[in-house]
């Protein structure tokens, strides 16, 4: 299953940027009796956006920008970044792009801490590839530099529908001491469920044998339960939830060979009432970047 | 497993943090400096390096060399993206383009 993930950042004068990802995700089979394989290819614009930083505090976005929702979507969902491929069960509540204006920015709070925000609305839109919901939330975040600590909740309106609110908490941590990566999420829907995952990755740089290799390797484990809200099954799957209960844990490693470009491979075990599966992960992921001229 | 064990989870993760963070608080050699223009090149690759470790190390492993004008495009990008303070921003981007 190839994914392309393509970004474009264009700067203008001092104080814009031009950014825009599209993602093309392939998912080809070799039929039985054929040579080749075939498959769909998914196209999606995850934003396209037109950024103006009006001070140290502020920066205004329009366009089409990834919901601001926990940190998943805007932060670890780049293949090249996540520790482990396959996306948390909760990532769809809350998250997605919308169609609209933003206000966020990162202001020190004190000496010890930095508060970082967003606040956006969305309008409904049903062209394609550009489908979003008339929704208006925020995020607010509190980072510890010296702890390497962060806190923050999101809140969300749906102005459609049913109107639902979607809520969330969201935790990271890197402490100093050790060169671990430990990242939570907490997630509630009023139409779609709730959940959490929690998701620890830690270098082996620390062990002292075979430096050469373990200073690259990254051992990965995650945790995570579902809880389904009193949507119908076929709801719950155009969201791409599970419609019952679900429990999950994942194990896997990532080796680095540079930042950039890793080999990756994960182990999850699924259990429900639908019955308990595995799902084995394996992959590379490379990014790169080259100017494409000068403007 | 229910919403109660859910909460206990939720608290314990709330109080291991809060611990960990009072913990790591006495660590002065992690505190971040005031960003001053007559900083030495060795101030700004400590100080450079300690903010980016904090801000980009959270997601990106070691820096990447990239040419001056794109590591501006890609400040600006993570500023954006990552909530950076323009602070800290300044230092990351002298301390990658020493």
């Amino acid at each position: 299953m190839p994914i392309v993930m393509p970004v474009v950042l264009v700067p203008l004068g001092e104080r814009w940027l031009v950014e825009a990802r599209g993602e093309f995700k392939g998912e080809f089979e070799k039929p039985a009796g054929s040579g080749s394989f075939h498959g769909p290819v998914e196209k999606e614009l995850d934003y396209a956006e037109l950024d103006f930083i009006a001070n140290s505090r502020v920066t205004v976005t329009v366009g089409r920008f990834l919901t601001p929702f926990g940190i998943y979507n805007e932060r670890l969902y780049p293949v090249w970044i996540r520790s482990l491929q396959p996306v948390p069960t909760i990532f769809p509540i809350g998250t997605g792009s919308g169609n609209g204006v933003m206000l966020r920015g990162g202001v020190p709070a004190s000496s010890k801490a930095n508060v970082n925000y967003a606040v956006y609305f969305s309008t409904n839109s049903t062209i394609n590839k550009l489908e979003s919901d008339r929704l208006a939330g925020g995020r607010v975040g509190v980072f510890f530099p010296r702890q390497r600590i962060e806190i923050g909740a999101s809140f969300q309106q749906l102005l459609q529908e049913g109107r639902y609110r979607s809520a969330g908490f969201h935790f990271a941590w890197q402490p100093v001491a050790a060169p671990l990566n430990l990242r939570s999420e907490f997630a509630w829907s009023g139409e779609q469920g709730r959940g959490y995952w929690i998701e620890g990755a830690y270098r082996l740089s620390q062990i002292s044998k075979w430096q050469k290799v373990m200073r690259h390797t990254e051992a990965v484990a995650r945790m995570q339960q579902f809880f389904a809200g009193g949507i119908t099954a076929g709801t719950a799957a155009d969201y791409g939830l599970p419609t019952v209960n679900a429990e999950e844990l994942d194990l896997g490693g990532n080796y680095y060979f540079r930042d950039g470009f890793k080999a990756t491979a994960s182990y999850g075990r699924e259990f429900s009432s639908f019955g308990n599966f595995n799902r084995w992960t394996i992959g590379t992921a490379y990014r790169f970047a080259f100017p494409l001229g000068r403007l | 497993m229910t919403s109660r064990h859910l909460l206990c989870g939720l608290l314990a993760l709330t109080l291991f943090s809060t611990v960990a963070a009072g913990k790591a608080g006495r660590h002065n050699d992690a505190a971040p400096v005031p960003v001053q223009h007559s900083m030495t090149d060795d101030d700004v690759r400590v100080e450079g390096e300690k903010r980016f470790q904090a801000n980009c190390g959270r997601c990106h492993q070691s820096p990447h060399k990239f040419p001056p004008r794109m590591m501006l495009t890609i400040e600006r990008h993570m500023r954006v993206r990552a909530l950076t303070t323009d602070e800290d921003m300044r230092l990351i981007v002298r301390y990658l383009n020493q």
